[in-house]
């Protein structure tokens, strides 16, 4: 424009800067805001939906273009859709509100869905739903952390509701068969991880000299790696070990009544 | 009229003939509430005043709210007429459609029942359906038109149109009692045919002329219709306090004018008019264009009265009125401004409703001990079972009381009399075993005791059953301590029940048989065995029920509705209570509504969740047509009969039964993931092959795995992966199962976990057995599978599966195609007997099952189990042939079950932590003793995901469950159903009429997805005339693909260049994943440029 208008601040709206350093140089280019994290994603196929202008800026926001000698010698092309999807997947950006939100808020239901898969209520064996969980985290003002992972974080979550309501880990149905000569000797270790032995059994094996201790008995998913390894290594993998179940918890429809 | 004191009732509770135990039946806002209170207010329990305002049966505070009526309640009344004193036992029902179950309890409890259609909209739907449950169950109706009133002073009609609007109203409602009488007339005639069919052979000669009259001439029907001159109708306006029988105008007339009351009364209904020069009653009043006889004697006046005291205010002519009538009315009433309040006063003197109405009720209505012999019989035969089939069982114990077999053997009665008569044998001979002479408890009535007496007492007998039927309802109500009280709404069939009586509570499902195993002369004092459906306890307190208030009995005789308290634990919604074991349960209750509405519950605060459990609980126990279950998803769900009676339930919850702050929700839908034969067709039913593909670049349609390096996928959808230590590949292919393999594998499930169960054991060398039934039905199972499994394809198959998924009974097949390796097969419990040669296992076997397992438990389409899919496994090489298991010495015994024990560590390797893992694969890298354990756990992550790319590689389709939905619709409306349906992507599959009625019986499927609401809307679309009910019928495929974007010049055509409104499929996916808090493809803002970005303070 000719005429120079005096206002006194130039406001970019609906303007997201992404940069990238190159070969010593500075370049960004305007876009949309919470249109950059689509595209990264691959939601949004379209460029122009995310770019404001094909051109490649040295600073947006004073509007100066950067100079076709340094782009050529920064990427090689002179395309510039070309380096403006470059930058685009590499660049560096502010990420915007709405779009740390809705990651978040992915992330926080990921979490309550782990934890609804992995925990029961102890009273009824029955899962939580997941609505119940996420309104359980909130009571507690569990906060996500972005940078560290869902499953992660589901773990820890499971602690803290621990405190709140009445919530555990499904427990693992297992069964393992020791000689007896181990027997008595490895019932002692493995005790205090088992949370309750269903049934026990001595029975008389065919061929085999030894008597057999078999139990039936649920135990926290944290413990299995224990007594696996205790039972391995203490009956110098003569007992068994196998998994009846992961999860524990009542199947199908139930009436109150 | 001063309150009926408590003894008065307790008298005439004995007085059998004197009792009517009646209720109030009509559509919602017909004025059932205010016409109960005007009969209340006849007794004095409330002031006349407030009657019509009150509405002192509706005691819940939202029925007050809302002014509808949610939960019946009962009142006793005392009625005084012509010397003879009646004590009326009064239910007022709720008219909604969605508390039509308090209706039929209502209906079951009473002898008869009072119809009130609204003058001004004269038969509504739930009107017809009151007619029709009074009808089911055989109780006999009054009629009451009320709201007339309305007619004059809203819709201004003379008295002349007036009279044709309350004739075509008659005609109305008897035309639906028609139409139920013509239906069932056919359907008797119906099964009459079908019965001469049998026996047609032998004399078809006689039947040759064929019978046009459909029986209908042959059946008298007259005394079913209502008519002013049977005196079974009443006209009213409860709001004013007015009603009559056209009786009371023709007594009047008859000394004024010295025409016959008999006379006048046949004429004063009709097309009759007056000639006032001949001084005769004359016919044809409408052709002559006289007015008709009840206009000019009745209605004139009434509306004169209106014309005066309402419209124009005419002080001296309402005076002259009154002083005519013999009137007095009260001069506050006179100076009143609000006419109304003069209008009630006069007519509440001069036509009181109450007395018109008690009059025709016990006139018109039978006692209790005039129930109708086929009401008996319905009740007592429970189900499907016949009546018939009954008395054998009681026959045993008709020996047993040798002293009541004599006199009953001398008479020829009919079938029913004799089994209510063993009913009270058994009854008395339980009495005389436990020795307690209770000599009333006999009969209906006075019955000496004894066996003689029973004989004496027969005609009394006939009709009385020995038990009150507790029908349910579970009044909830009293509440003391902050606990809830149960009180039970029952009525006595046949004799008295005491306090602190011995009864047996039986269930709706329990079956007398049972009992009659018991030793002789067992009585409700002796402890007994458990019994299904049975159980025993003490009547703690009995009530007469007095709308708000409860009155305590000592002892309630036969023939009266009352209230039981104390038998929280042993009735759910609804119980039979006898002292004889050998009493069959009656008859469960006929709902009109079924459960059919579906949310999910939830407290505020999960930590009080037994709170709700508990609430839940009671809940259900105290309303007879809601439902609650626990669903596997750990959801609680509660079924209701309506959006309203939600909103009840929901209220009930919050405030009585769980006391705490609950949300409510859609419940989760489930969903299945299968794959499918690559389709010929494209969306708009076009040839794929032919069409010519339209290249817009970021249109063209994707390759939608997005691959990781080192996995191969060739054309023919095998994909090989190899483990992250290149040790081992798999190679597995995805092949979409033949419907009726997956249906055959879900009915299958127990035999499956059977199969499962056997080759477990076989595993460690032990043997499980398992009986030849079940071995048969194995052995069935494998036929039907091999019948179904033709083909080039799929030879060999049923031999090489090697398991089921998920969790290792599901609908999915694991199939090993592996050249080169023979396992036992999963049909080994087949094959017992001829055991060959030990097929030997691989290492590791187990992980491959295991990776199936996972992958089959959580599609990658929106981690929903799989369905109908199965995964052959085509290759599986591994480079090293021992693994280092060798290396630790261990024995070549314990080598079957070894891979087993470490592969299972990996498995729950995939529930440990993260930190867990970590230190696994530290043991890994460090080539410790222990590095095949991970490598099992390897193979377990590589199979898992070859089994997705697999299933990816194939098209992917979403199953959605479905609901068979039954509807019930008259012919006008059924266009407007069928466009809810069809906007619920529901399909007809056949729609059939109702023989005799004009109902048409439509079936359909909806998917469950699309459920939630639908009961109502297609209720108020269609003004309550269709109901639908819906139950869980199958999966079905959705036809559309997900991952669809318009590839073709049709489809772009047809759909536009996003499509995005035709893809079911999509839609349900990513509200799935959205709900998991999955990553859903979506565009946070889809238009860049139409966002508001400025922030709020600049």
């Amino acid at each position: 424009m000719s005429i120079f208008t005096p206002t006194n601040q130039i406001r970019l709206t609906n303007v997201a800067v992404v940069r990238m350093k190159k070969g010593g140089k500075r370049f960004e280019i305007a876009c949309y805001k919470n249109k950059v994290m689509s595209w990264r994603s691959g939601a949004e196929k379209d460029l122009d939906e995310v770019l404001q202008t094909n051109t490649v800026f040295v600073n947006v926001s004073k509007g100066q273009v950067a100079k076709k000698d340094d782009l050529s010698s920064a990427f090689g092309t002179e395309d510039l859709t070309e380096i403006c999807k470059q930058i685009l997947a590499k660049g560096e950006l502010q990420v915007s509100d709405r779009e740390r939100q809705s990651q978040l808020e992915q992330m926080f239901r990921d979490i309550a869905t782990i934890v609804a898969e992995k925990c029961v209520n102890p009273e009824t064996k029955r899962p939580y739903t997941v609505s119940l969980i996420e309104r359980a985290m909130k009571d507690i003002h569990f906060s996500v952390k972005a940078n560290k992972s869902t499953k992660q974080q589901a773990l820890e979550v499971i602690k803290q509701l621990q405190q709140s309501i009445q919530i555990q880990r499904a427990h693992m149905r297992l069964r393992f068969v020791l000689p007896a000569r181990d027997g008595k000797r490895l019932k002692e270790k493995l005790r205090p991880l088992i949370k309750t032995v269903e049934n026990e059994d001595f029975d008389e094996q065919l061929e085999m000299v030894y008597l057999f201790i078999v139990q039936v008995c649920l135990i926290d998913p944290g413990c299995f790696r224990d007594i696996d390894e205790l039972i391995r290594c203490e009956t110098k993998g003569k007992g068994t070990l196998e998994v009846l179940s992961l999860k524990d918890v009542e199947e199908g429809d139930e009436k109150l009544e | 009229m001063g309150h009926t004191s408590l003894e008065k009732i307790i008298a005439l509770q004995k007085k059998t003939s004197c009792i009517r135990n009646l209720c109030i039946l009509a559509h919602v806002d017909h004025g059932k509430t205010t016409l109960a209170d005007s009969l209340v207010a006849s007794n004095g329990i409330i002031s006349s005043r407030l009657a019509g305002k009150l509405r002192y049966l509706d005691s819940r505070e939202d029925e007050q709210i809302r002014g509808i009526t949610m939960k019946s309640s009962a009142i006793s009344l005392h009625y005084t007429t012509g010397g003879n004193e009646y004590l009326i036992n009064l239910i007022d029902s709720p008219g909604h459609v969605d508390f039509s179950s308090e209706v039929s309890t209502a209906v079951r409890l009473c002898d008869g029942a009072i119809i009130v259609v609204d003058a001004v909209e004269g038969v509504c739907p739930q009107t017809q359906v009151v007619l029709r449950q009074a009808w089911l169950e055989n109780i006999r109706p009054v009629l009451v038109i009320n709201k007339i009133d309305r007619l004059i002073v809203e819709l201004k009609l003379t008295s002349q149109e007036a009279f044709t609007h309350l004739q075509k109203i008659l005609e109305q409602v008897n035309a639906v009692t028609g139409s139920l009488f013509t239906s069932k007339v056919l359907e008797e005639r119906a099964e009459k045919d079908a019965e001469a069919q049998s026996s047609c052979t032998e004399n078809s000669s006689a039947d040759q002329v064929y019978d046009w009259s459909a029986g209908l001439e042959e059946t008298d029907d007259s005394d079913l219709y209502f008519s002013p001159d049977r005196g079974n109708v009443v006209f009213a306006s409860a709001i004013d306090g007015w009603g009559f029988r056209i009786h009371q105008f023709a007594e009047m007339y008859s000394q004024k004018m010295g025409i016959r009351s008999s006379v006048l009364l046949k004429t004063l209904w009709g097309d009759f008019y007056l000639n006032a020069k001949a001084q005769k009653i004359m016919k044809g009043a409408q052709s002559k264009g006289k007015k008709p006889l009840f206009v000019q004697l009745v209605l004139d006046n009434i509306w004169s009265m209106y014309d005066a005291v309402v419209t124009r205010r005419d002080k001296e002519k309402v005076e002259k009125m009154v002083t005519s009538l013999g009137l007095k009315v009260m001069s506050r009433d006179l100076r009143h401004s609000d006419p109304k309040v003069l209008l009630s006063a006069i007519c509440s003197q001069w036509l009181p409703v109450s007395q018109a109405v008690l009059s025709m009720v016990c006139e018109k209505l039978p006692c209790p001990a005039e129930i109708s012999a086929e009401r008996v019989e319905k009740l007592m035969s429970v189900g499907a079972r016949r009546f018939d089939s009954l008395p054998e069982k009681t026959q045993e114990l008709k020996k047993e009381s040798p002293a009541v077999q004599l006199p009953l053997t001398q008479e020829e009665i009919s079938q029913r009399r004799e089994l209510a008569r063993q009913r009270h044998a058994e009854r008395q001979a339980a009495n005389q075993s436990a020795e307690s002479p209770r000599s009333a408890d006999a009969g209906g009535t006075s019955t000496p005791a004894g066996p003689a007496g029973s004989a004496v007492t027969g005609k009394n007998l006939t009709y009385a059953l020995c038990a009150q039927t507790e029908a349910l309802s579970v009044k909830a109500a009293v509440e003391e301590e902050s606990k809830e009280h149960f009180v039970a709404f029952a009525r006595v069939y046949s004799g008295i029940i005491r306090k602190g009586q011995k009864v047996f509570v039986l269930g709706p499902k329990y079956n007398p048989s049972l009992a009659l195993r018991l030793p002789e002369g067992c009585s409700v004092a002796d402890v007994l065995p458990s019994i299904p459906h049975m159980a025993c306890c003490t009547v703690d307190r009995l009530y007469l029920l007095m709308g708000r208030e409860l009155e305590d009995l000592d002892e309630v005789p036969s023939g009266n509705v009352l209230g039981i308290g104390g038998m929280e634990e042993f009735i759910l919604k609804s119980a039979t209570i006898s002292t004889s074991p050998a009493c069959p349960p009656f008859t469960p209750l006929s709902f009109e509504a079924t459960p059919i509405v579906r949310v999910a519950v939830e407290p505020k605060h999960p930590s009080e969740m037994p709170k709700l459990v508990r609430g839940m609980r009671l809940l259900n126990q105290a309303d007879p047509c809601a439902e609650v279950l626990i669903q596997e998803t750990g959801e609680h769900v509660l079924v209701t009969a309506g959006e309203v009676h939600l909103q009840r339930c929901l209220d009930d919850l919050r405030e009585r039964f769980a006391k705490i702050e609950i949300s409510v929700s859609e419940p989760i839908i489930p969903f299945r993931e299968t794959v499918i034969r690559p389709p010929k067709m494209d969306m708009v039913n076009e040839d794929l092959g032919k069409q010519q593909k339209v290249a817009v670049i970021h249109q063209v349609k994707e390759e939608q795995m997005k691959i990781p390096e080192g996995v191969q996928v060739d054309s023919t959808g095998l994909v090989t992966l190899t483990t992250s230590n290149k040790m081992a590949t798999v190679g597995v292919r995805a092949i979409p199962l033949p419907e009726e393999v997956t249906r055959l594998l879900e009915d299958n499930v127990e035999l499956i976990r059977t199969m499962e169960q056997f080759s477990l054991f076989a595993w460690e060398d032990k043997t499980l057995d398992i009986n030849q039934k079940i071995l048969e039905n194995i052995q069935d199972f494998k036929v039907k599978l091999e019948s179904n499994l033709q083909g080039h394809k799929w030879r060999g198959a049923v031999e090489h599966i090697w398991a089921f998924g998920p969790r290792r009974f599901g609908p999915n097949i694991l199939l090993n195609n592996i050249e080169g390796y023979r396992r036992p097969s999963v049909w080994q419990c087949l094959e017992r007997e001829k055991e060959t040669e030990r097929a030997e296992i691989r290492d590791f076997d187990n992980s491959i099952v295991s990776g199936f397992q996972l992958a089959t438990l959580s599609g990658p389409m929106c981690e929903e189990p799989l369905m109908g899919v199965c995964f052959s496994v085509e290759t599986w090489d591994m480079k090293i042939s021992v693994p280092q298991a060798q290396q630790d010495s261990v024995d070549e015994d314990s080598q079957p079950s070894e891979p087993n024990n470490d592969d299972q560590s990996e498995r729950s390797d995939m529930h440990e932590t993260s930190s867990n893992r970590s230190r696994s694969r530290a043991e890994a890298a460090g080539g410790s003793v222990d590095c095949y354990g991970p490598f099992s756990g390897q193979l377990i992550a590589a199979m898992k995901d070859t089994c997705r790319y697999a299933f990816q590689a194939k098209p992917q389709r979403l199953m959605a469950a479905m609901y068979t939905c039954e509807i019930m619709a008259t012919a006008e409306v059924l266009g407007r159903m069928y466009a809810v349906l069809s906007k619920r992507e529901g399909r007809v599959l056949q729609e059939e009429m109702k023989e005799g009625t004009d109902m048409f019986i439509i079936k359909a499927v909806l998917p469950v997805a699309e459920s939630f609401g639908f009961a109502d809307e297609i209720r108020k679309r269609t003004s309550g005339l269709a109901s639908p009910q819906l139950v869980f019928s199958h999966w079905e495929v959705i036809g559309s693909d997900p991952f669809w974007v318009p590839t073709t010049e049709e489809e772009y055509l047809h759909f536009g260049e996003k499509a995005d409104s035709a893809n079911q499929a999509l839609k349900y996916r990513n509200a799935v994943r959205r709900r998991k808090g999955l990553y859903v493809e979506e565009k946070l803002v889809e238009h860049a440029e139409k966002q508001r970005t400025l922030s709020k303070n600049k």
